[in-house]
């Protein structure tokens, strides 16, 4: 590891162990036909943490992330938010399912996504955008989640792009618009799937900038990213995923600094 | 061609003094029909393109067999065919309703026009992209919410320019209303023909009429457009107000 970092750029947000949990998943598996892109992944995350997932494309950090709020269906597994067990039951086609669907929808108010590729509501303008969930799923009145997305707009510097739709803006804007998206739900916890992964290089910094902002909140986040130097700046602990198996895990100056794992050490000196 | 217009200018346009007729007539039937196969085609694209196979293929069935066969045919069948069942004449309901030629011909066009609509917005509900569903799932929407506020707003919406095509087809389907003996514009035309022998003064000002419809529908699809496309066009011209 031969960059250097300056110090001022560095932020690990060191949550207090009696934290209460946020997000627990334990032996998560997930199988397409023959093949299992999870072979039982656990994770542990506490009010305020930052955990970041790093691996190759195909090692099933996006899949994982998406089985939290099952918009993939595990096939084995238990998940956990805010100490709330996902009631699952097991499908005719032998993924589990949620067996209440109002729990499954509870929950998912309380688990925010923001996606690879945005995926705004490309017929609304970037206000209805921010306030639609609110409205009809949370049951907000109109003015205040309009005030909410006023100020989560001045938050991420698009206050005066409100009344656009999101295909005038460009990927880092729309990005940025999709955070407050998610942040009008006043999630507990944050989920970042490859969240800068769509954008041109010049754009990334914009996007990670709001997101650093995000962590020194204190916000409890789950980030999938091949972003190596925003991962280790960031997280509280960061989590090498290899062929759907946990291979490294720990606070990032361990596995960035001193891997244990040869396969880690072989990514990290490709990527880094 | 001016006595034409002096004598049967008013037939043309709304009444012959007894009854609606003309513009006013192939209008209310292209409003009744597009109003009935709307209502109809909203619910059933969604069947069409849902993943269920008992919702998508009796739909499937629906829409190939009225887009598979004429809607002259369909008209004839609904008006002369299904009065002359003996279980329709015997009920009150029903034959009352079939008796009325506007009656038939409002449903048969309403029904063929449902079932090309049906197609239109079920290629538009396809064409919704899946990622902005899974953002609606996610932020907690119920099916039915995610339907209702994001998947049939965007795909009506995106449907708009084709099915503004179907709305001047229909237009021209109604021209065959005076099978059922309904005086739309061509009816009048026909009767102005057998009444003076000047045929190409009578068929002209109907196929003017016609167009004049015709050019103010498309105008007004273009207001809309405009106006719920916003989103898709470029940023010059596209600003949200």
């Amino acid at each position: 590891m031969t960059r250097h970092f300056p110090e001022e750029t560095m932020f690990h947000p060191k949550p207090d162990p009696q934290s209460p949990l946020a997000v627990r998943v334990e032996d998560l598996h997930k199988r397409y036909g023959p093949l299992e892109v999870l072979k039982g992944v656990d994770l542990t995350a506490r009010e305020g943490e930052v955990v970041s997932m790093i691996g190759a494309s195909g090692s099933g950090k996006s899949t994982f992330l998406r089985c939290i709020n099952l918009l993939e269906l595990p096939s084995r597994g238990r998940i956990e938010v805010a100490g709330e067990e996902l009631a699952l039951c097991p499908g005719r086609d032998g993924d589990l399912h949620a067996a209440d669907p109002r729990q499954l929808r509870r929950i998912r108010t309380s688990l925010s996504m923001v996606f690879q590729s945005f995926n705004l509501w490309q017929h609304m303008t970037v206000m209805q955008n921010i306030v639609e969930a609110p409205v009809h799923v949370l049951g907000l009145s109109r003015a205040e989640a309009r005030d909410k997305a006023e100020a989560l707009l001045h938050k991420v510097g698009l206050y005066d792009k409100r009344d656009q739709y999101p295909a005038h803006l460009s990927g880092g804007q729309q990005q940025r618009i999709a955070i407050a998206r998610a942040l009008c739900m006043e999630p507990r916890v944050l989920l970042f799937d490859e969240p800068t992964s769509a954008l041109d290089p010049e754009l990334v910094g914009e996007v990670l900038k709001v997101i650093r902002g995000l962590a020194e909140e204190g916000r409890t986040m789950i980030l999938v990213t091949h972003e190596m130097k925003f991962a280790r700046d960031v997280s509280s602990q960061v989590i090498f995923l290899h062929n759907g198996r946990i291979e490294e895990r720990g606070a990032p100056a361990q596995v960035f600094g001193d891997p244990q794992s040869e396969r880690c050490r072989q990514f990290l000196s490709r990527t880094c | 061609m001016i006595e034409i217009l002096q004598e049967y200018g008013k037939a043309y346009l709304w009444t012959d003094g007894y009854k609606i007729t003309g513009v006013a007539m192939t209008l209310w039937l292209l409003i009744a029909s597009l109003a009935l196969g709307f209502v109809l085609a909203v619910p059933l694209s969604v069947a069409r393109a849902s993943a269920n196979p008992w919702l998508r293929l009796p739909v499937w069935l629906f829409t190939y067999v009225f887009r598979g066969t004429p809607l002259y045919v369909q008209l004839l069948i609904l008006y002369s065919g299904v009065y002359s069942l003996s279980f329709v004449q015997s009920q009150p309901l029903l034959n009352g309703f079939f008796r009325e030629g506007i009656n038939c011909a409002i449903l048969a066009f309403g029904i063929c026009s449902c079932a090309y609509t049906t197609e239109i917005f079920a290629g538009a509900i396809r064409a919704v992209p899946p990622g902005e569903v899974e953002a609606a799932r996610v932020f907690g929407m119920t099916s039915l919410g995610v339907y209702r506020r994001i998947v049939l707003p965007s795909a009506l919406r995106r449907a708009l320019p084709a099915y503004g095509n179907e709305v001047i087809l229909v237009l021209h389907a109604t021209s065959i209303a005076f099978t059922a003996t309904v005086p739309d514009i061509l009816k009048i035309a026909r009767d102005v023909n057998s009444a003076t022998y000047a045929p190409f003064s009578a068929f002209g000002i109907a196929a003017v009429l016609y167009a004049a419809i015709a050019f103010t529908l498309v105008w007004l699809f273009r207001r809309i457009e405009a106006r719920l496309l916003a989103f898709q066009r470029p940023q010059s011209t596209g600003r949200a107000a």
